[in-house]
């Protein structure tokens, strides 16, 4: 079904999603960057829906530092830390809803992650499309935008004075049911509005990128290794591209102590471009880090993602492009990786 | 400092950071630009990506040397004499900028005549630079319109520190690669704040901006602004006060001296000598465990403030978090101390602070927080209207004219011998920062990088009995300490290297006291050692 919400009464809504969950939104901080922020009252601060979020939702569900469990100094009793709210996201963009589809694959599908999973569950996904995609936006190659077909549990688009809404899942649905009194059904006209505003948004895209064609040529093996030996060797080792990637979910585990005594057990993101990442306890390190460190990470993305579940695991939003300082960003290795198509 | 001060009259990188995109020559000499400045190494690399020609000057093969058109490996402490062979390459080719030496500058007979008497057969035998590879990096330097020199502290860290940084300002003028955009002499800050520390006096000589404590007109404005006298003469520096004894009562904010410190033994005694030791820092250091009292001082992410950047850019900092515990900002605890000492410092905030600054100081004349939302401000920025200085001593020196001053070859301290044959030099590694206060908490760079390691190339490590991967026992003439030998062909034979993170391997237990007569900087990056496989103790030690 398909609903409209005025634009007017979108606060109003969020105040009433925020009776059994937390909220989380894109806010616009005093500095002026637009991060996802728990809000605590809709009508005071700036909720950004115009600009891209810094970070993805990652963080919310796969915590960048976790705590999993905790023990004593003598003893061996364990005590597993695993909580989590229920928490609503109101203007997730539909890259950021494909990466969340991403992780349930990987932490779910055979792991059956018990901290994401319990986080997971208590989420609702209320996603925005984007009408006019941000500068460094290629999820339309990445096919994972500008809008989704499925993944979300409410989908908004952006016409104008009022959100066209699909419901998506089953918790969508209930929550239209719950607060009736902000919808209306969508007519006609809403369908075609909105139909114009997600064919208008193909066309806006800044970048091409050649997603599936640097897909084939990897597959193809048609990539030489001078790419790879370029890249790397340009790569300043931050960490900062998967750090900030939605769908890079590669993990450390590492033991804390605690004052007082005792441990604890916390789970920190990892990167598969440091060198420690595949360093042996001798010394050793199967990969050569002058010439392939970015290899894996790319070749994980659009190689062996794709043969394992289907479709690449980098879902276009671009905001590798604007973290990278060394410019070996994905969307410099789809152009290197492409260039033999002459474009 | 001291060495551009003199001959620029003013210490500080002349250009923009962004600027070294478009140079046409980038000549980098005494830093391992990828390792310790990425965000300068970048711009480097893409300078190279548009065509420019890369120079660096360095006795290891590091990451940007092994990408340059050009690699002078010279023997560490000999920069002077590879200066002066180049600048006679551009003399006798007549390539140097006659026309800028002519309007800008001063003294360049003497530099000529010096440069005449040079014999460059000499001058390959001493650096260990073939003649031909020395004259190409000079034509590439020389023939480029926009040519940058990129410095750090394998320059400056020698007993002839300021010669070597006067030596490079000459080769700059002599081509006139300076007050001009893209041109420049940069000399490349290591911390987020040392070039603010400098500006706001954090020297013995001299008060915020670089004003000379001897000026008695200066000394006048400050007291009357303090309401205070001030002393005339210059402090110590920090060398003198670790090393020469006689200070009996030490604050030490931030800073590690009992690891990185020159010839720790010295610095110890001193310490020993100390009736009170206050320590402010954010965890417990090797120096703050000997302390009497201890400040808990706040994090970045705690405190409100600006940095200053090493292109003299001010940067506002701003607080994320509250303290943690008791720990307080650095103002609060100066403020704090400064009351019980009887001089009641009373400032509402950082900004009030710099509204002094402002008063007080011509380069940050026009510096104030409401205007450094966004990326801030460069110094000098006289007044509240100036945008700030992109790039400095356009159309004239701020000292007048650039002066030319002949430098020669002065040997280091401590040169190899039988005894100690092999020269050591120290530094930095990526993934860890400084004596490790902050990096080592962190697993992540603990991983990466764990534990000190000595690069010592195949041949030396043969000849003392070395394996890769092995304990041995380093050596000078000040004490031996236990280090892990890395054997690559990145290090000259007869050459070493390490870093001075690491406590269990305290590199600084090795290193000379002797420094910069000007400037103090203590030579770091040369000392005589000897290395022996070592048995004592367990294999391997991990950090815990």
């Amino acid at each position: 079904m398909s609903f409209i919400l005025q634009k007017d009464h979108l606060n109003s809504f969020a105040r009433k999603l925020m009776k059994t969950a937390r909220l989380v939104a894109p806010v616009r901080n005093r500095y002026g960057d637009t991060l996802l922020t728990e809000v605590d009252d809709p009508y005071a601060v700036a909720i950004d829906l115009d600009s891209q979020a810094q970070e993805s939702a990652k963080p919310f569900l796969f915590p960048q530092l976790q705590t999993l469990f905790t023990y004593g100094k003598d003893d061996y009793l364990f005590s597993e830390v695993n909580e989590a709210r229920p928490t609503v996201f109101l203007g997730l963009r539909s890259c950021d809803v494909a990466a969340i589809l991403y992780m349930d694959v990987i932490f779910l599908k055979d792991r059956k992650d018990p901290y994401y999973k319990k986080r997971r569950e208590n989420t609702v996904l209320i996603s925005l499309g984007c009408n006019d995609p941000f500068e460094n936006c290629f999820c339309l190659a990445a096919k994972s935008g500008p809008f989704l077909e499925f993944g979300f549990d409410l989908q908004l688009t952006d016409l104008g004075d009022r959100f066209y809404v699909e419901t998506g899942r089953a918790k969508g649905d209930l929550i239209v049911d719950e607060w009736r009194q902000f919808f209306r059904p969508a007519g006609e006209e809403d369908d075609k509005a909105r139909y114009q505003a997600t064919l208008e948004a193909r066309g806006r895209f800044k970048r091409q990128v050649l997603v599936d064609v640097a897909v084939r040529n990897l597959e193809a093996g048609l990539v030489p290794d001078t790419v790879w030996r370029r890249l790397s060797s340009r790569c300043q080792d931050c960490g900062g591209c998967a750090y900030i990637c939605p769908t890079c979910t590669c993990y450390n585990l590492v033991d804390a102590a605690v004052p007082g005594g005792g441990g604890e057990r916390r789970r920190v993101w990892d990167a598969c471009t440091f060198a420690g990442f595949t360093m042996m306890a001798g010394g050793h390190n199967p990969v050569d880090m002058e010439r392939e460190r970015v290899k894996r990470r790319f070749q994980h993305k659009l190689l062996h993602d794709v043969r394992r579940h289907g479709r690449p695991s980098c879902v276009g939003c671009g905001r590798c492009v604007g973290m990278c300082f060394g410019g070996v960003d994905i969307v410099k290795f789809i152009e290197m990786a492409t260039r033999e198509e002459g474009i | 400092m001291t060495g551009l001060a003199t001959t620029f009259g003013s210490g500080a990188m002349t250009n923009s950071i962004n600027e070294i995109e478009r140079a046409q020559a980038v000549l980098v000499t005494g830093s391992n630009t990828v390792k310790t400045h990425p965000q300068v190494a970048r711009r480097i690399l893409a300078a190279v990506d548009n065509g420019a020609k890369l120079i660096v000057v360095d006795p290891r093969r590091s990451p940007l040397a092994a990408r340059a058109h050009v690699h002078l490996a010279v023997r560490p402490g000999t920069d002077i004499p590879l200066i002066n062979g180049m600048m006679r390459v551009i003399l006798d080719e007549n390539l140097a900028d006659d026309a800028f030496i002519e309007m800008r500058t001063e003294n360049f007979f003497a530099l000529r005549d010096m440069l005449y008497r040079l014999d460059l057969d000499e001058v390959a035998a001493v650096t260990g630079v073939p003649l031909g590879r020395m004259a190409q990096a000079a034509r590439m330097y020389a023939r480029a319109h926009n040519a940058v020199v990129c410095y750090c502290l394998g320059m400056t860290q020698h007993v002839c520190g300021t010669d070597n940084v006067q030596a490079i300002a000459n080769l700059a003028m002599l081509t006139g690669n300076v007050e001009k955009e893209c041109t420049g002499v940069d000399p490349l800050r290591g911390q987020n704040n040392v070039q603010g520390a400098c500006d706001m006096g954090a020297l013995p000589g001299v008060f915020p901006g670089y004003q000379a404590v001897a000026d008695s007109a200066v000394r006048e404005r400050f007291a009357c602004a303090w309401q205070t006298d001030l002393p005339d003469a210059p402090g110590l520096t920090v060398t003198e006060m670790t090393h020469d004894g006689g200070v009996r009562g030490l604050v030490v904010f931030g800073e590690n001296p009992l690891l990185s410190d020159p010839s720790l033994p010295t610095v110890e005694r001193a310490f020993d000598g100390l009736d009170f030791l206050a320590v402010s820092d954010l965890f417990l250091t090797e120096t703050a465990r000997r302390a009497d009292v201890v400040f808990p001082a706040a994090s970045f992410a705690e405190k409100d403030g600006t940095f200053t950047n090493t292109e003299r850019r001010v940067q506002r900092v701003r607080k994320a978090i509250d303290p943690i515990g008791q720990s307080r900002s650095d103002l609060e605890i100066v403020m704090a101390l400064s009351r019980r000492l009887g001089y009641a410092m009373d400032y509402s905030s950082p900004a009030e602070v710099m509204e002094e600054i402002a008063l007080l100081t011509p380069i940050y004349g026009g510096v104030y927080y409401d205007r450094l939302e966004g990326w801030g401000l460069q110094w000098p920025c006289p007044d509240r209207r100036h945008r700030g200085t992109q790039f400095l001593h356009k159309y004239s020196f701020a000292r007048g004219r650039g002066r030319f001053i002949p430098v020669f070859h002065q040997p280091p301290s401590e040169v190899p011998d039988d005894s100690f044959p092999l020269v050591l030099m120290t530094g930095r590694r990526y993934h860890q920062y400084h004596t490790g206060t902050m990096s080592r908490k962190s697993p992540l760079f603990n991983r990466e990088c764990r534990q000190a390691a000595l690069e010592i190339h195949p041949d030396d490590a043969a000849r003392h009995g070395v394996r890769d991967g092995d304990m041995v026992a380093l050596s000078s003439r000040r004490g031996t300490i236990r280090i892990k030998a890395r054997l690559t062909t990145a290090v000259k034979p007869g050459e070493v290297f390490a870093s001075f993170h690491f406590a269990e391997s305290p590199i600084n237990r090795l290193t000379v006291a002797a420094g910069d007569p000007r400037a103090k900087c203590p030579e770091f990056k040369v000392c005589a050692v000897r290395v022996a496989p070592d048995d004592s103790g367990p294999k391997e030690k991990r950090p815990a």
